[in-house]
């Protein structure tokens, strides 16, 4: 019980992080997106249950603060995606050896590139905007930006290991 | 009763994956109930509350920047307000000559964005005045540039702006020098766009788009960008016309709320007609 509270009270400083200190990282249309990293961190250690159901709190959380613009519950929807897909690199014995290996990365990219691409389908529907334009001018470069910065919680956890 | 439990706990990620997706679903359709307001107000309030004590990290980061662009502007500013001066006497004179009604003042609140949602082609600010001062649902949202945003969500000490670079954002707008009326949107990218422009209108490059008086949300007059190129394809009706925002939306961190209501009798004229 005392592991989920404290990661959902990292849950709320991290949405309260990446509404502050992020826009200074932004480049052009890419911005990282930490809570999908911390999702699937969330999925990797405790399991695609937990990863799904913290994704869609946190999620949830996002879309409520993101003011009345009628898309409640689209992040909560694609971000509950993204944590049981990375709930598929979870193996009990193999925590530390994920973290550490180039499998995190290719977990956040794989969970973000969903991600992004059911956000993109389900927010432009309707619209003149095309839903494939709009994943290859932000989804994709906020994608790849996110998977670079895996990067530095990957190098500390390989050195946190080794 | 037993082998019903243990196929549920077999395929328990799945059930909750289905569920999670379905009350997503719901709340998609739902959206805006009084329920989900009181939520949202006590949900803004407490992430702004905390957004506002991080407040001084981005204003740590920005203030060199913030103070050459301030004094850049102060000696534009300086020349501007000398044509101004002129324009003002100039104008009071014609008015007294046509003897036009004096346009009511607006009143503004100031605000400082305490939090920026910038989720792509959904960004959103938080702002740290609420209904506590005045703000209410759909009040334009402006900077001394130009039109921001208009207000889509508000709690007791704070706010939620949605910016112009929202893909569901429409204002009605004008060609200040040909006084052609028409829709702004914006569908990504740096710029926004003018819909409904016919081909046979006269738009030069650097026209100014300024808000008309057809909207019910803003007053008319403000200022929105300017235009940045025209494009008119073979055969089309409408020209294709790319307006840049008067606001730097990457430098915004202050901006005010133009405690504008709508004049509730025309809203319910226009309805009774339709």
């Amino acid at each position: 019980m005392r592991r989920y509270l404290f990661l959902s009270f990292i849950s709320f400083l991290l949405i309260v992080f990446s509404t502050t200190v992020v826009n200074f990282v932004a480049i052009g249309n890419a911005i990282p997106d930490l809570l999908l990293m911390w999702i699937v961190y969330i999925a990797i250690t405790q399991g695609q249950l937990t990863g799904t159901l913290f994704g869609f709190s946190i999620g949830l959380f996002v879309d409520v603060i993101s003011g009345n613009d009628g898309m409640l519950g689209l992040s909560a929807l694609c971000k509950s995606l993204a944590g049981f897909v990375a709930g598929y690199f979870y193996h009990e014995n193999k925590i530390e050896i994920t973290l550490s290996s180039s499998k995190f990365l290719f977990a956040v990219g794989t969970s973000a590139l969903l991600h992004n691409a059911l956000y993109f389908v389900i927010f432009l529907r309707g619209s003149d905007v095309g839903w494939w334009s709009a994943i290859v001018a932000y989804g994709i470069p906020s994608m790849l930006y996110t998977t670079a910065l895996a990067v530095v919680p990957m190098s500390l956890f390989r050195r946190k290991y080794q | 009763m037993r082998r019903f439990l243990d196929i549920l706990s077999l395929f328990k990620e799945y059930l909750v994956l289905a569920l999670c997706i379905l009350i997503s679903i719901a709340l998609l359709s739902l959206n805006d109930t009084p329920q989900i307001r009181n939520i949202r107000a006590v949900a803004v309030v407490a992430v702004g509350f905390v957004q506002d004590a991080l407040g001084f990290i981005p204003n740590y980061f920005s203030l060199r920047n913030e103070n050459a662009i301030l004094r850049e502007r102060n000696v534009s500013l300086a020349s501007e307000v000398s044509l101004l001066r002129d324009s003002r006497l100039e104008n009071i004179r014609l008015r007294k000559l046509l003897e036009l009604k004096e346009r009511s003042e607006l009143a503004y609140v100031a605000a400082n964005i305490v939090g920026k949602n910038r989720q792509p082609m959904r960004s959103s600010v938080t702002i740290d005045a609420g209904e506590n001062q005045g703000v209410r649902y759909n009040m334009p949202l402006v900077t001394d540039a130009g039109l921001a945003g208009r207000i889509v969500a508000t709690a007791g000490e704070y706010a939620i702006g949605q910016l112009l670079l929202h893909k569901d954002f429409r204002a009605s707008v004008v060609i200040e020098r040909e006084r052609v009326d028409c829709i702004l949107a914006w569908e990504g990218g740096d710029y926004l766009l003018l819909k409904n422009v016919p081909r046979t209108a006269e738009i030069r490059i650097g026209d100014v788009i300024v808000t008309s008086g057809l909207s019910t949300i803003f007053p008319p007059g403000i200022k929105v960008g300017v235009i940045a190129s025209v494009e008119l394809h073979q055969g089309a009706l409408f020209k294709d016309i790319r307006v840049l925002p008067a606001v730097d939306f990457s430098r915004l961190e202050e901006v005010f709320v133009v405690l504008h209501k709508p004049d509730s009798n025309r809203i319910a004229l226009e309805q009774r007609v339709k």
